[in-house]
């Protein structure tokens, strides 16, 4: 359960995050979309306890992210978008355990942790080598076993299939879904129209750094009486 | 910050390093290489100089009267006379290391009491001539004497009188290795200096600017583990591998006075008390402590590998500056104003500690100091790891 309240964050003058307010249940994907420096991505920052947020907090399973960032980082797991971020001279097994580690699991809790994940992801063949010469989709498999290894509630995504092909995007897409059948709850965020669709099951439209919608696709559509597109570059437009 | 998660990073950290070959290479194999190669060709082309010289001196004369000093030469081992035509030609062309041209009256004008003006030919681009000349000279010193000698001795004089006295030298060093001392002195506060700022560089670079480079320190900031436990976590293990670069080049420069005495001026093998070896080694992992931590203060700020390598480039030459700038120093006169130099006052104490000299005061000066510069790093780097700014920095 995440909770977000007045959240802003201003970078000298300019209002990356202005004042924004929302939440995720439990077992449901939220989407967050919005154009390039929309401010989403600040958001889940300030939410995984990155940023400091300039005014406002979010609740991240009762915990405040300001009074208590430690436990909400428990709490949490993240996956970026982009370079996947692995350290290519350890294997994959060591690039999970060390944030196993540092999530302050106890030995065998990770071992227990990582085994599941290699059966699940299906990492068996390569999870001892070192991930330096390792496919884009082999080196996202191992990401989101990092993401997850200590088994968090909340899923942060922050663009995760950007760049990706169409293999490993459906790896990541699978995942998302296998955390909603988990009952995590998950926030989504891209610019792509087509996975919001796909995977949210509510959608929050950020511009600017306000949020300037927030229903699922069906009110959406309803409320608008077009596709998610054109919703979109009309509620866009119109704050321009 | 807690032990368990700082020891987790510093692991990591160092596991990390060691895979990586260019961080071996740069940071512990060519600090350990450099000196062995460098002073073992010195060594080896001076050795190789001085022996074809001692063994076979090549001297070029004309001596178109066929003098008795020619004969002299001619008379001493290991030394090859040639006459000469073109004296010049014959030195600059190395068929002789040395010319001497000898008028053709010289034994009468020597019979007449006459002073006579020799001329030697060398080549001052050549270390085997200036040697064969240094050589020839003296030959023709003990010839000189020895005329002077008879001529005394026909006047009934005894020759000891153009010796009032003699001097013999003590030198005020117990031990066996003067000059290699004063070699050291020079040397070992540069090295010392210039591997605690560049020991820890390429790591301090990989750790900071490489984690944003490869995108692996956003998924490190949203882990439990705090900025202060990746920081020093990163901070230590930049010190190790600093450490591991000094000794490494340390280790290199003993091998280089065993097997290259003739460099170092002496028989090889030069060893310090205890003390000041361990006095040397705190001083040496301070300072890489102070530079790691400014390092990695900088690298973190740094967007990519090549920005931090810009920053951190000129780090190199600070290094040089002080130890340079204490280069020429006589130690015995120094100022206690030094001592309150950042990083003159250690390559002093060095250069003090490798002569043999303790000054309480001066060591108790440059400690406090380098507390203070290593907490005011340490200081910087928490300051820049906890700014979202620097961070965050793209």
């Amino acid at each position: 359960m995440v909770e977000v309240r007045g959240l802003s964050k201003h970078f000298k003058e300019v209002k990356a995050v202005d004042n924004i307010s929302f939440y995720i249940s439990p077992g449901e994907i939220v989407g967050l979309l919005g154009e390039n420096g929309a401010g989403k991505t600040t958001t889940l920052r300030m939410i995984a306890t990155m940023l400091k947020p300039t005014s406002g907090t979010a609740l991240v399973n009762g915990y405040d992210l300001i009074k208590e960032p430690h436990k909400v980082r428990s709490q949490i797991g993240i996956l970026f978008g982009g370079e996947v971020g692995l350290y290519d001279r350890l294997t994959a097994r060591e690039n999970i355990r060390y944030f196993a580690d540092l999530n302050e699991m106890d030995s065998k809790e990770a071992e227990k942790s990582i085994e599941n994940l290699i059966k699940l992801l299906g990492m068996e063949e390569f999870i001892d080598r070192r991930v330096g010469k390792f496919s884009r989709g082999m080196k996202q498999k191992v990401a989101i076993a990092r993401s997850i290894v200590h088994n968090p509630s909340v899923m942060l995504f922050d663009e995760p299939t950007i760049g990706l092909d169409v293999t490993s995007s459906k790896i990541v897409q699978d995942f998302i879904l296998s955390c909603k059948g988990e009952n995590k709850s998950i926030i989504f965020s891209s610019h792509s129209m087509q996975e919001v669709e796909k995977l949210c099951d509510r959608i929050i439209i950020i511009h600017k750094g306000k949020i300037v919608e927030d229903g699922t696709l069906d009110e959406m559509k309803t409320k608008y009486g077009q596709d998610l597109e054109e919703v979109f570059l009309r509620l866009v437009g119109e704050s321009r | 910050m807690n032990i368990k998660g700082v020891l987790t990073v510093f692991n990591k950290e160092i596991k990390d390093l060691f895979r990586d070959r260019k961080t071996l290479v740069v940071g512990i194999l060519i600090p350990f290489l450099i000196f062995p190669l460098i002073f073992g060709l010195m060594g080896r082309g001076i050795e190789s100089s001085t022996k074809k010289v001692e063994e076979n001196l090549k001297i070029g004369v004309v001596d178109k009267g066929n003098s008795s000093l020619s004969k002299f030469l001619k008379s001493q081992q290991k030394v090859t006379v040639i006459d000469s035509q073109d004296i010049q030609k014959d030195v600059k062309d190395g068929k002789v290391y040395v010319g001497l041209i000898i008028p053709e009256n010289f034994d009468n004008m020597v019979n007449e009491n006459k002073q006579v003006d020799l001329k030697m030919v060398m080549d001052d681009s050549s270390q085997s001539s200036m040697m064969a000349q240094g050589s020839l000279g003296a030959m023709i010193e003990a010839y000189s004497k020895e005329v002077v000698k008879s001529r005394l001795t026909s006047r009934g004089i005894d020759p000891i009188i153009l010796t009032p006295f003699t001097t013999s030298i003590e030198t005020v060093s117990k031990e066996q290795g003067g000059f290699t001392k004063f070699m050291m002195s020079l040397m070992l506060p540069l090295m010392l200096l210039m591997y605690a700022v560049s020991g820890p560089l390429a790591a301090a670079i990989d750790l900071g600017a490489g984690e944003k480079e490869r995108g692996t320190l956003e998924p490190l900031l949203t882990t439990q583990t705090s900025r202060m436990n990746l920081l020093f976590g990163k901070f230590f293990a930049i010190t190790v591998m600093g450490v591991i670069g000094v000794i490494s080049s340390i280790a290199g420069l003993m091998i280089s006075m065993k097997i290259s005495p003739g460099v170092f001026g002496g028989k090889g093998g030069l060893s310090f008390p205890i003390p000041a070896l361990v006095i040397m080694g705190i001083l040496t992992i301070l300072l890489t402590m102070v530079f790691g931590a400014l390092e990695l203060s900088i690298s973190i700020y740094a967007r990519s590998f090549k920005e931090a390598q810009t920053y951190l480039t000129p780090f190199t030459f600070i290094g040089m500056a002080a130890a340079y700038g204490t280069y020429a120093m006589e130690i015995k006169n120094v100022s206690l104003f030094l001592f309150n130099i950042p990083l003159v006052n250690a390559s002093l104490v060095m250069k003090e500690l490798i002569n043999g000299l303790f000054n309480p005061v001066h060591i108790a000066i440059t400690f406090v100091w380098i507390f203070v510069y290593a907490a005011a790093a340490i200081a910087f780097a928490r300051y820049m790891f906890s700014r979202e700014r620097v961070i965050f920095r793209t």
